[in-house]
């Protein structure tokens, strides 16, 4: 699975799931956003796809995008992994501190 | 939701003593990683420890100092990956002693996640969006092509 990071590093990928954080699209309207070929768009669509990011359905002959909470939460995971690794890192360092006050 | 990230800590010991426990590398390995560390603007170091596979993370942060006022700020880039030279995380880390009733008070803020802390919000809502396909899956399948509002 790519990383969510990298996933969403690239500008015209969070353009995407701006769009369609306010709507489900189909790639063909999405690419009416986009000043890119379209092979481009779809494979920026696939990128987000893969990452979890989007989910493709297909209805009738359009294929429709919209947000999934996967990739979202690997961020958000990411976030609470450095908060938790600096909460407990910072309380070794309070503890050796304390630990040298005393002797 | 949790958006920034920031702890900050008081000790009784005096901002120099403090800023040795941030600088020194056989001292910040107490409590922190093992790293090649030297408080030089430029210098570039890492800090080793195990490997997060989960995380797409090599165990390996490769650091550049940024700044370093001694006793009172530090900073430094904090990049990580899955390994082979792929950078997908890519922060900064600043700390920061202020003198405080006779004692530090020591401030962690580990920022960057900027496009992250953007989208994280995402993954607070719930659903709605797949109602909302299939409403207009609906619609299409209610309006035949060439159908008029007559």
């Amino acid at each position: 699975m790519p990383d969510a990071f990298q996933v969403i590093a690239d500008p015209s990928r969070r353009q995407m799931l701006h769009l369609l954080s306010k709507d489900s699209m189909t790639i063909n309207s999405l690419a009416e956003n986009f000043d890119m070929s379209r092979p481009a768009v779809s494979k920026h669509v696939k990128i987000l796809y893969g990452a979890g990011f989007i989910d493709i359905q297909d209805i009738g002959r359009e294929r429709y995008c919209t947000l999934k909470k996967d990739g979202f939460n690997q961020l958000q995971e990411w976030i609470n992994y450095f908060d938790n690794f600096w909460g407990a890192k910072l309380k070794k360092l309070e503890f050796i501190l304390n630990q040298k006050t005393k002797n | 939701m949790k958006d920034n990230i920031s702890h900050s800590l008081f000790v009784p010991q005096q901002p120099d003593e403090v800023w040795e426990y941030l600088t020194r590398p056989d001292l910040m390995e107490l409590w922190l990683m093992k790293n090649d560390f030297e408080p030089v603007v430029g210098r570039q170091f890492r800090f080793m420890t195990n490997p997060i596979p989960k995380f797409d993370f090599d165990g390996i942060t490769y650091c550049t100092v940024l700044e370093v006022d001694p006793c009172k700020k530090l900073s430094y880039s904090w990049k990580s990956g899955p390994g082979d030279g792929l950078i997908t995380v890519d922060s900064l880390v600043t700390w920061t002693l202020t003198p405080k009733d006779g004692g530090t008070e020591l401030l962690l803020e580990h920022t960057g996640f900027k496009e992250a802390r953007h989208f994280a919000i995402f993954s607070a809502l719930d659903g709605g969006w797949f109602s909302n396909i299939k409403k207009i899956a609906q619609l299409l399948n209610d309006t035949p092509h060439g159908a008029t509002n007559a």
